[in-house]
């Protein structure tokens, strides 16, 4: 299911849960990928930083991201017991840009 | 050993590291059945003032199939977590613990037991009090009263959480010496003079998870079988220890954090499998997997390693063990499928096609007055691989079996060698006596009485 806080003005962006009971995956509802996005130190600037704004089911708590190939854009979002898989080139290539000190 | 450090990576992680598994009708109550599942591996009693403990960060499970497909049917979980009561000091109690909820206890450690069938979960107990560890005279006077306290009643269920003595018993220090077996050193490729072998894990202490349940809450019909041939009768089981797929060091708490969806790390079944069976380069992986997806695995028990060692390592002892070329059905059925009907007559442990490492357990089959610690190779089907009692000898009857002595079954045109029947570590049980009442396991060796080995360098 799309996630609505990253939807919302961004089509084609995608969010999932992946349940890693390393036998199965399913597709759930998604959420806090939008709320991940801000503990990560963006460049100014960049478009979607001063437009996005925390939904009402943001995660509340911290938060870990791991970008497993840069080459993807293909984030995962360790919240909780869950991991949030997010597809989004445009996130995943702004987080790789602050990784690289831009 | 059993599966002690067996691993690369979960050999550095010791408190995820499971090293036996156990299972086994309860001797005195043939209605129930007894599960254990042991973790941190080779634990040196004196080890303070930070004793061994569960980790709080490490998800454990006892699974349990029982509908032949290599799943778990049924899973009991046990999450831990331990408490700091005086902040003020280094020490692990500050005063005799006289009880598990004794104050001068300075590090208690609690746990949750939560039953999933069929996918719903339902906890069953909270806050359950672990024993402390041994740690001498002074500080635990009367651990057999800790021991005691710390089993819990369930309704019909019993648990037990903490340290025990190790009941395995394996001479590591020769095996693993290019596969050396003391009592036959002098018919090894680099001989030496023949001398007893030595239990290596003699002493050292382990962190058991013991369950006791009914039989009916385990079988695919609910009831308590008393048929052997009745499929329904089997139970396939094995432990599995899970961390979350992040961990991080938070440096303001200086402490790990854990996120993020929960991963296999380590897992037990048949003793032996991943620390004989699997290559180093896939023992890893082997840990991660789920049974039911051990067809991947499957070549390394139909054409073991040590199979082939063996005749190397003993010039002109295993000749027929040479020339065997073909896949090692005997051993494919003991540790993969379970044995079908008709291969040990009036016995059958067999779970269905789905290769799958599990400790296999036939409920109809009645614990024996006079158990053999040889198990079912030696006439007695209440012992391993039926099941795992504590006092089995699985590594002499796994050695025996690798040697060829098993084939026979599945193959009768195979004659073994005669050492297939004679080879062992030459250790005996040496470890703390068992028990006779839940949880079996001995109780724990304390640190004040632990006594120092001696180094010697080759």
């Amino acid at each position: 299911m799309i996630c609505e806080a990253l939807t919302a003005g961004r089509p084609g962006v995608k969010a999932v849960e992946l349940v890693t009971d390393t036998s199965r995956r399913k597709l759930l509802a998604a959420a806090g990928a939008g709320a991940a996005a801000g503990a990560v130190a963006l460049a100014p600037g960049a478009a979607y930083a001063a437009e996005t704004r925390r939904s009402g089911s943001s995660a509340q708590e911290s938060v870990v991201a791991h970008i497993k190939d840069h080459r993807s854009g293909t984030i995962s979002l360790m919240v909780g017991e869950r991991e949030v898989v997010v597809n989004d080139r445009d996130l995943v290539a702004r987080i790789l840009n602050a990784a690289g000190g831009k | 050993m059993s599966s002690h450090r067996e691993a690369p990576e979960i050999s550095k992680d010791p408190v995820a590291d499971s090293t036996d598994v156990y299972a086994f009708v309860s001797p005195k109550n043939p209605d129930m059945v007894t599960l254990i599942a042991n973790y941190v591996p080779l634990q040196q009693p004196n080890g303070g003032p930070n004793f061994f403990e569960f980790g709080d960060d490490v998800l454990y499970e006892i699974h349990i199939a029982n509908s032949g497909k290599g799943t778990a049917d049924i899973s009991y979980q046990f999450r831990f977590f331990s408490q700091i009561r005086n902040p003020k000091t280094f020490l692990y109690n500050i005063g005799p613990i006289a009880s598990i909820d004794d104050p001068n206890w300075n590090r208690p450690q609690f746990y949750s037991v939560t039953r999933i069938k069929n996918g719903k979960k339902k906890m069953l107990a909270k806050k359950l009090a672990c024993p402390p560890v041994n740690v001498g005279p002074r500080s635990t006077p009367d651990y057999a009263k800790l021991s005691k306290q710390a089993v819990h009643k369930l309704g019909k269920r019993k648990v037990f959480a903490g340290q025990r003595a190790d009941a395995f018993h394996v001479d590591l220090g020769s095996v693993f010496d290019l596969g050396a077996l003391r009592p036959f050193n002098e018919a090894h490729l680099i001989p030496l003079a023949a001398m007893d072998g030595i239990n290596s894990v003699q002493s050292y202490n382990v962190h058991s998870i013991a369950i006791e349940v009914p039989i009916k809450e385990v079988t695919r019909n609910g009831n308590v079988p008393s048929d052997a041939s009745d499929a329904g009768a089997v139970i396939g089981v094995w432990t599995s220890a899970k961390r979350q797929k992040s961990r991080m060091f938070n440096d303001a708490t200086a402490k790990y954090e854990s996120k993020g969806p929960w991963e296999q790390v380590s897992r037990l079944g048949n003793p032996l499998v991943n620390e004989v069976l699997i290559p180093m380069a896939d023992k890893d992986k082997w840990n991660h997997t789920a049974p039911r997806f051990d067809s991947r695995f499957a070549r390394y028990v139909n054409k073991p390693e040590l199979a082939v060692l063996l005749p190397v390592l003993y010039p002109g002892v295993f000749p027929n063990l040479a020339k065997y070329g073909k896949d090692r059905a005997d051993l494919n059925a003991i540790l993969m499928t379970g044995i079908p009907s008709g291969v040990v007559p009036g016995f059958q442990n067999y779970t269905g096609p789905v290769e799958s490492d599990m400790l296999r357990l036939n409920l109809a089959i009645k614990p024996t007055a006079k158990p053999n610690n040889l198990g079912l190779v030696a006439g007695d089907a209440q012992g391993f691989p039926n099941g795992r009692r504590i006092d089995d000898d699985v590594v002499t009857i796994e050695l025996r079996a690798i040697a060829g002595l098993t084939l026979p079954l599945v193959d009768p045109s195979f004659t073994p060698d005669g050492a297939a029947s004679a080879i062992e570590d030459g250790t005996t049980n040496t470890n703390a006596k068992a028990t006779n009442t839940f949880p079996y396991l001995g109780l724990p060796g304390s640190g004040y009485d632990t006594t120092q080995g001696k180094t010697k360098a080759s």
